[in-house]
């Protein structure tokens, strides 16, 4: 019986584990350049995971408060010389700042529209952030350079860069801190009962408006620690976090409302795919083409798995 | 009757008054949110500014209207519409990107008022203006153009530096149009050197391209395009891609430990602070324009400190010289026709010869569809000390090649 229930509680874990090993007995880079991608991917789509399951609000500026987040880090190199990966922190909690603040002006309006409303509310979030960021910083392309960022280690005749391997531990990271902060804190416990049921959370006292309030911030925060990450292996320039909105939107669709264990394991599988396509000469360009189209498929076989939803 | 003739002449002297005041009108397109509009525009404003402060031409004072197409076609065909119906300019200038251009074109050829255009170098927008398009002008190469002339380019650099090869060229291109044109002209350049003909015939054997998703379109991850090539080992490895691409792209190159003998950048721009970066060092470019073009051209240099005293910042994409040259390439124009009618200022047009910031001289001739084409070639720089220096041409040469590429240790 025990065995069993193992096997359900891990078994997509054991399945990504296994898929990583094949992958890297026949392409190792493409192995080690999927989980490292992935995990990015992860790493960015967690933040959208919990403002979707939690607020119910579908954040269309999610990748904007991406780009805002790595300008942050690269003003805090510049003026400081600050180390992108230190700066993490003070962004951390600027982002937090920002996300509730936009929370408070503008999200609580529309709570209780529409979903369309909510949807064009956050489009135009989006293009004022973009906008910003042209106007101070223009399109031109800025970079940090720190030389660690390009480092690299040979195993068994494989060569490969370790930075990335940030990506990992960072999307680990804070799938624990949210895990720890969802069902060992007052507030998280609170948050997830808002998640499941937000009228029924109100009526047993639960301040449903600070939760949205803090869960919105923390997912804002979280790009913060993407972005301090990201600065030293990406160009930055205004619509770098843009394509991350609608990746992140796809790990959440493909893991399920909540799941965030899930959001780690589909930005892994799907890194992965994308890397092996990738490493098939003229066939790079068809990446995308995977990264959806394996969206579509596991959508699809949920729905004929459970036909009356 | 002497009142009669007193008032002709009051009348005729008021109206040569009133043509004289009437400023010559000249309006450009160009994406002001990219550096190479932003810069073109400045470039332009200087140049008339320059030329109102000599008198204007013609006795009258030039005014440039300058709109914003975003990059994006329908602004851009809409600002040409605009500028013709409600600003009514006399000339239009401009701007960048082909798929901008291609979508003016119709327009343009609607009013076919004189036209000089110092972008959109595909060859699709040089036949839809057509071979009838008198009223045309275009001052930036033709992709076929830079194709050849990086062929002449590399070949003149071998005969100079014998120790020079391009024999296996490996090009990676980003996956949209810009990309996907440079790899079909590449593609065709060596079916042409297969059967000894065109620029890279005595120096091309072999030729592999593999495409990338830029960084500016989402992508940036370009490691297992450069294991690829890190495979394929060539002698030449060219990117065509953007800006943003630049530094991750060496980044990730030092990471899979790839250091070809040239490592090429072709993107139309590059990042801010490139050069400050110890991986640009020994990076080679293509480009029309650097600011150590001023060791050798008194134009460029004339060009480069009016520019940073009038906007406090340095021209740092070769589309700036390019405005500049756009609206004095006009003036001399209509200095040389004493109007602005179009036939004899075409006429006039045809003639000039105007020695411009680029480093060379500029000449009208027919290129392989239009009546008149600008420049013909590209130069090939590279980036040395945190400076882009010219390598070819050999006559404006500011250094020699460093060759082959820095290892990438120490870096």
């Amino acid at each position: 019986m025990e065995s069993i229930s193992f096997w359900k509680k891990y078994k997509n874990i054991l399945f990504l584990i296994l898929l990583i090993v094949a992958v890297a007995i026949w392409k190792p880079h493409a192995a080690i350049y999927g989980l490292q991608r992935g995990s990015l991917y992860a790493l960015a789509g967690l933040p959208l995971s919990l403002t979707l399951g939690i607020v119910g609000i579908m954040n269309l500026s999610h990748g904007d408060f991406l780009s805002l987040g790595i300008y942050i880090v690269y003003m805090f190199s510049v003026n400081t010389g600050m180390d992108p990966l230190v700066s993490i922190l003070p962004v951390f909690i600027l982002l937090f700042l920002l996300g509730a603040g936009v929370y408070k002006l503008t999200i609580t309006k529309v709570l209780k529209a529409g979903h369309l409303n909510q949807l064009l509310l956050t489009f135009g979030i989006s293009m004022i952030l973009l906008e910003v960021m042209n106007l101070i910083w223009t399109s031109r392309p800025r970079s940090v350079y720190v030389d660690y960022a390009s480092s690299s280690v040979t195993v068994a005749g494989v060569r490969f860069g370790t930075y990335e391997f940030l990506y990992v531990v960072f999307a680990i990271a804070v799938l624990i801190g949210l895990q720890l902060f969802l069902k060992k804190t007052r507030l998280g416990q609170a948050s997830f009962a808002v998640g499941q049921n937000p009228r029924g959370a109100k009526i047993v006292g639960i301040n449903t408006s600070f939760v949205y309030l803090i869960v919105f911030g923390i997912s804002v925060a979280i790009l913060g620690i993407a972005a301090g990450v990201m600065v030293p292996r990406f160009a930055i320039f205004p619509s770098v976090g843009s394509s991350y909105t609608m990746k992140s939107f796809c790990l959440v669709a493909m893991a399920g409302l909540g799941n965030l264990t899930g959001i780690l394991i589909s930005g892994i599988a799907l890194g992965v795919g994308e890397a092996i396509v990738q490493s098939i000469p003229g066939y790079a360009g068809w990446s995308d083409i995977v990264f959806f189209g394996v969206l579509i498929a596991v959508i699809m076989i949920r729905s004929i798995r459970r036909p009356s939803l | 009757m002497k009142k009669a003739i007193l008032l002709t002449l009051v009348l005729a002297v008021v109206a040569m008054m009133a043509v004289a005041a009437t400023p010559i009108k000249i309006g450009a397109v160009v994406p002001l949110g990219d550096i190479t509009g932003d810069q073109a525009a400045k470039a332009m404003r200087l140049a008339v500014a320059e030329i109102n402060a000599a008198g204007g031409l013609l006795g009258r004072p030039v005014e440039l209207i300058v709109i914003d197409d975003e990059l994006k076609p329908e602004k851009g065909a809409a600002a040409i519409e605009k500028l013709a119906t409600v600003d009514k300019v006399d000339f239009f200038v401009g701007g960048m990107g082909s798929s901008v251009h291609l979508a003016q074109i119709p327009v343009m050829k609607r009013y076919q008022k004189i036209t000089i255009w110092i972008g959109a170098a595909s060859y699709l927008c040089e036949n839809a203006v057509g071979p009838d398009a008198d009223w045309y002008f275009h001052l930036h190469p033709w992709d076929y153009q830079q194709g050849a002339s990086y062929g002449l380019g590399w070949t003149e650099l071998a005969e100079a530096y014998p120790e020079i090869r391009t024999d296996r060229i490996f090009l990676a291109y980003e996956e949209g149009g810009f990309g996907t044109a440079s790899h079909e002209s590449y593609v065709a350049l060596q079916r042409l050197a297969q059967q000894g003909e065109g620029a890279w015939a005595a120096i091309m054997n072999d030729y592999m391209g593999v495409s990338f998703k830029s960084a500016a379109l989402g992508g940036g991850d370009y490691r297992a395009m450069l294991q690829q090539a890190k495979t394929y080992n060539p002698d030449l490895f060219i990117w065509a891609g953007y800006d943003a691409d630049a530094l991750p792209m060496l980044q990730q190159a030092k990471e899979v430990g790839f250091a070809p003998e040239f490592f090429v950048g072709a993107p139309p721009g590059w990042p801010a602070h490139f050069g400050d970066s110890p991986l640009a060092e020994g990076v080679t470019l293509y480009g029309m324009w650097a600011p150590t073009i001023n060791k050798v051209s008194p134009a460029a240099e004339h060009f480069y400190n009016a520019y940073i005293e009038m906007f406090k910042e340095e021209p740092a994409t070769y589309f700036a010289p390019l405005g500049y040259t756009n609206i004095y390439f006009l003036a001399e124009g209509i200095k040389a026709a004493g109007t602005i009618d179009k036939a004899p200022l075409i006429n006039a047009l045809e003639k000039v010869e105007y020695a411009s910031p680029i480093g060379e001289v500029l000449k009208i001739a027919p290129s392989n569809v239009i009546k008149h084409q600008g420049f013909t070639a590209q130069k090939i720089l590279q980036w040395q000390g945190g400076e882009q220096q010219v390598i070819w041409p050999l006559e404006l040469k500011t250094a020699d090649p460093t060759f082959p590429f820095p290892s990438w240790e120490g870096r």
